[in-house]
């Protein structure tokens, strides 16, 4: 008997969350493109984790970096896919300088959420905190945070970054990783600046008064109130952010102050038929794959997760939510 | 780069005293913010040419870019994202929500080499560049008759009497702009979409219709004024954004201005020109900045009296 | 025997959510007589707000009308506004039937000043009015000119274009003046001090008080036969809500207006209107004079709301329960389930409208 009534009062208090999930769920259903978006980011994520499987490196002996692209050769011109190169058959054909297209895109997409975990997670968790705190505190703390974040916000991102670059990079950093801190670095005052305004927002509602005069702890009162309620923008911005930040290395890429040469990078590939993008004089649309493939790889990513954001706005934001 | 002749390396030391790096950091830059406000001079760049001669050179072409760009760019994302807002949810609003996916998820690097393929190797309708060789030879011939008024292609095409070239430049542009208008035209949308929404879900457009209005005059004069504050923000970014030079586009299609100059200096890393282009790049969003607000008070009275 | 002028009959306004088909109003019927004022008084989320908005046929989405007539008396004729074009609708939302809202001062635009929101509606009414007035001053040439032709042609495509030419369009001054002359009259007759001063300001520098006063204002412009009044003292101060109430009492007095009062207030009710239309959940229960409700509620929920008026005392009274949802709405009679009378009959069948006593209506199955 004890347990049944128990049960039942499990049941009676879960009630008003089922219903908010049965209703999040309905919205995701009712969004169609919110479905596409979320199929296309697991099918990266698969083919991110199936590379080990999908293109093996074996190219390298013992030890050796996957994501250093395998050359078939030395010819200059690239090569159709389904062509034979040394020996090896490429799929996907071959990019200047004979770097395996397949290869390249299938181990970018693992390239691209490492980048894109590495960046956005380091910016979330940074700016999370100082924006909490700024938020929460005010004061003399959250003017400086604020004149801080201005003028790092106010600057062009792409200057910003290589300013950072070329900092960095003569004191011994990797490229690439001064690339990923340089976007850390510019990235993080966007989250802080949003979840400070959810904070201000949230911190003079009643409940948050209620909390306080029942002894609640500073520090329960942000984690237990402020937080859930505050980390719906921070988590549209978070998913939107990975398209960005990958985009944004690969251009970099492109234009030389990315990754370094031969790295498994979408950008890097289409850096590759720079040179071949007019085709032969008989066929001006000779080298296609050579930036077409790549290229399909990394809008899909970006479409991805730009529409998972977008799904995520349309679900969380509780100003949408109810139509 | 400050050393032209490689036999200068074996005088290193000397050199190093002569140009004051051995001080530290915060004295070389007072020294050169005095160089720069006393004697405008930023220096020299890695191929010995006079930094600021070398950005004024480079800053026509971004100029002009812009100049075509961004009003089709506003004007487009204003009319657009109100559309969508007024016809919410029917085919117009679900078309533009398209067009801002595709313009958020495109790198702007691929979609130029995309349509370079396409369009200039597959169709030949629009070169990279600013403009075609012919035109480059009469152009940078000192025995012409040309003169350069604004440094700029397609109005002195016409202020000398050459309506061709001003044609020859456009062509060269029409590229360029519609990769910067794809990209950014997304933002520009979705941000006006929202804001229109939000302004005809407000209680004093019920009145005005109460009034008797046309919906025509409630969504132009009522609703459009009170939500265009936050493009307005956004247009100042986009065109500070676009005046510090768009890198990616100005690198896929050729055009010498000064987002590649200063990508291309990062990359070296040439100094001089980093610092004279952060400076400039200040420049223009502090100025930038200063006309939003101003017509930021010429929109909402409220702000006016802050 | 004073006309009808505005009859709504049968109406039926439906709300389509997500959670379900909003049954806001079922066969609301209502008059109103010329020169009287209609209180329309009930709960919140009886549908008394929905049924002002309506006889504007303003309902916003997702509300769809969906039944019944709205007969308003224009020009002798009775017209079912339902049925009109829009062109026409709009020929009579704020010249025949005017509304003022409930918050003034979200009512305005806050971008635009008190004239310029004011000159918008006597503008679009009153034109040619105004323009005839121009012409009876002192013009130059060109105004001369323009000025006929903007009267017969009002589009006229060489004003449009001229207005937008910078120095010409000066001539636009003078019907500006004009306009603002019946601006501050208006105001003045608002009792608004320094009506030259205010019609500059914004409505973010207007008290709660004046910017109501300017709403009033905007609505009277044009002379209405019938103004609906939603609310207007809700969101004020209880000295201001006094003023607003004189002021309306005043102006009704001198212009012979016909006013729908929809409140929640009781005691407005009483001080204000010659009838009352009671409402509940999406229905009406109960319509008669002023005096004769609250001498002789007949509908059991009148009797209910009289008695729940705290009065010292007294012990506190409320009704049992709680309003339905209009989602699934109780058949038969809306209120049976907090009714104390409530019969068998009155579960299965809606009452039909019953006059007991001379001019004196009650929707219920005890009489």
């Amino acid at each position: 008997m004890e347990t049944r009534s128990k049960l039942h009062e499990l049941k009676l208090a879960m009630q008003p969350t089922m219903r908010e999930l049965r209703f999040t769920i309905s919205r995701i259903r009712s969004s169609p493109l919110s479905i596409v978006g979320a199929a296309i980011v697991i099918l990266f994520i698969v083919i991110a984790l199936a590379a080990p499987w999908l293109a093996p490196p074996g190219h390298l002996s013992q030890g050796g970096n996957p994501y250093m692209i395998p050359k078939y050769g030395i010819k200059a011109t690239p090569q159709p896919p389904g062509t034979t190169v040394a020996g090896y058959y490429a799929r996907f054909g071959t990019t200047a300088w004979q770097y395996d297209i397949y290869y390249g895109c299938i181990w970018g997409a693992s390239s691209a959420f490492r980048v894109g975990i590495f960046v956005v997670v380091p910016s979330l968790l940074i700016g999370l905190l100082m924006g909490i705190i700024a938020g929460y505190y005010g004061g003399y703390l959250d003017e400086f945070l604020m004149r801080f974040t201005d003028i790092i916000i106010a600057f062009p991102s792409l200057i910003l970054c290589m300013a950072f670059i070329v900092v960095l990079v003569p004191i011994g950093v990797g490229r690439l990783d001064a690339v990923m801190l340089a976007f850390v670095l510019v990235g993080w005052p966007t989250y802080a600046r949003l979840i400070r305004g959810e904070v201000l927002r949230i911190k003079n509602e009643d409940y948050i008064e209620a909390a306080k005069s029942i002894g609640c702890s500073d520090f329960r009162v942000i984690i237990r109130h402020i937080l859930p309620n505050s980390v719906y923008p921070v988590v549209i911005m978070a998913s939107l952010d990975i398209g960005t930040i990958v985009l944004g290395v690969a251009a970099l890429t492109f234009i030389g102050l990315g990754a370094p040469e031969g790295w498994a990078d979408w950008g890097q590939l289409i850096a590759y038929s720079r040179n071949f993008i007019y085709g032969r004089p008989d066929n001006p649309y000779g080298y296609w794959y050579t930036f077409v493939i790549p290229g399909v790889f990394i809008s899909f990513f970006t479409l991805g997760w730009n529409l998972l954001g977008d799904a995520f706005r349309d679900i969380l934001d509780p100003t949408i939510r109810r139509k | 780069m400050y050393i032209s002749d490689p036999r200068e390396l074996q005088d290193l030391p000397n050199l190093i005293r002569e140009h004051g790096l051995d001080q530290p950091v915060y004295i070389q830059y007072f020294r050169w913010l005095k160089q720069v406000i006393v004697d405008r001079n930023f220096g020299i760049d890695r191929y010995n040419q006079p930094v600021f001669d070398a950005i004024m050179s480079r800053l026509p072409a971004t100029i002009e870019l812009t100049l075509f760009s961004f009003p089709l760019i506003v004007l487009v994302g204003i009319v657009f994202g109100t559309t969508a807002a007024v016809h919410k949810d029917k085919v117009f609003d679900h078309m533009t929500r398209l067009l801002s996916i595709m313009g958020t998820a495109l790198p702007s690097f691929w979609l130029g080499i995309v349509l370079l393929s396409v369009f200039f190797a597959g169709l030949g309708w629009f070169p990279p560049q600013r403009w075609s060789p012919e035109v480059n030879l009469y152009v940078s011939n000192p025995g012409s008759s040309w003169k350069w008024y604004t440094q700029l292609i397609t109005i002195d095409g016409l202020l000398n009497g050459r309506p061709d070239i001003t044609l020859d430049g456009l062509r060269h542009l029409v590229l360029p702009v519609a990769v910067l208008t794809l990209l950014n035209i997304a933002l520009i949308m979705r941000v006006m979409r929202s804001s229109m929404l939000e302004a005809l879900s407000k209680d004093y457009i019920t009145a005005a219709k109460a009034k008797g209005l046309t919906k025509k005059e409630v969504i132009n004069k009522h609703a459009r004024k009170n939500a265009l504050v936050p493009v307005i923000t956004l247009s100042g970014l986009l065109v500070a954004g676009l005046l510090t030079g768009v890198v990616i586009t100005e690198t896929v299609f050729d055009l010498k201005g000064i987002g590649a100059y200063a990508a291309a200096s990062a990359a070296v890393p040439d100094i001089p020109v980093i610092l004279a282009y952060a400076l400039l790049s200040g420049f223009i969003f502090v100025i930038s900045n200063l006309i939003v607000d101003v017509y930021y008070a010429y929109l909402d009275p409220r702000i006016r009296l802050e | 025997m004073a006309k009808d002028i505005l009859n709504i009959e049968d109406l039926v306004l439906r709300f389509y959510t997500y959670e379900g088909i909003v049954e806001a109003l079922d066969k609301v019927n209502l008059s109103v007589k010329e020169g009287e004022t209609l209180g329309v008084v009930g709960e919140t989320g009886c549908g008394k707000t929905v049924t002002g908005y309506s006889t504007l046929v303003l309902v916003p989405p997702p509300g769809r009308i969906e039944g019944g007539h709205i007969l308003f008396d224009k020009e002798g004729e009775k017209v079912d506004l339902l049925k009109q074009r829009e062109s026409l609708l709009r020929s009579i939302r704020g010249k025949d039937i005017s509304m003022i809202f409930q918050d003034p001062r979200s009512a305005l635009n806050p971008i635009f000043t008190v004239r310029e929101q004011i000159a918008e509606v006597i503008l679009h009414h009153r034109r040619s009015e105004l323009i005839e007035k121009v012409l009876r001053g002192s013009l130059t040439g060109l105004e001369r000119r323009i000025y006929p032709e903007m009267l017969k042609h009002p589009r006229s495509l060489t004003h449009r274009i001229l207005s937008r030419v910078p120095v010409v369009n000066r001539y636009k001054r003078k019907l500006r003046d004009v306009v603002t002359e019946e601006v501050v009259k208006l105001l003045k007759e608002m009792r608004i001090p320094d009506p030259d001063r205010v019609a500059e300001m914004y409505p973010h520098e207007l008290s709660g008080g004046m910017a109501q006063r300017v709403v009033i204002a905007m609505a009277l412009a044009c002379n209405p036969k019938l103004l609906i009044a939603d609310e207007p003292t809700t969101n004020l101060d209880v000295t201001i809500q006094l003023q607003i109430l004189n002021l309306l009492r005043e102006l009704k007095r001198r212009f012979g207006s016909t006013i729908e009062y929809i409140t929640h207030d009781l005691g407005v009710i009483a001080e204000m209107c010659d009838r009352v239309a009671v409402m509940y959940a999406g229905n009406v229960v109960e319509v008669a004079g002023v005096a004769e409700i609250f001498k002789n509620p007949l509908h059991p929920y009148t009797k209910a709301l009289l008695e729940s008026i705290p009065r010292p005392g007294r012990p506190f009274k409320s009704i049992e329960g709680t309003v339905p949802s209009l989602i699934n709405p109780p058949k038969g009679c809306r209120f049976h389930e907090r009714c104390q009378h409530a019969m068998e009959i009155c579960t299965r069948e809606k009452p039909s409208l019953k006059e007991i006593e001379k001019e004196h209506y009650v929707h219920c199955h005890l009489y």
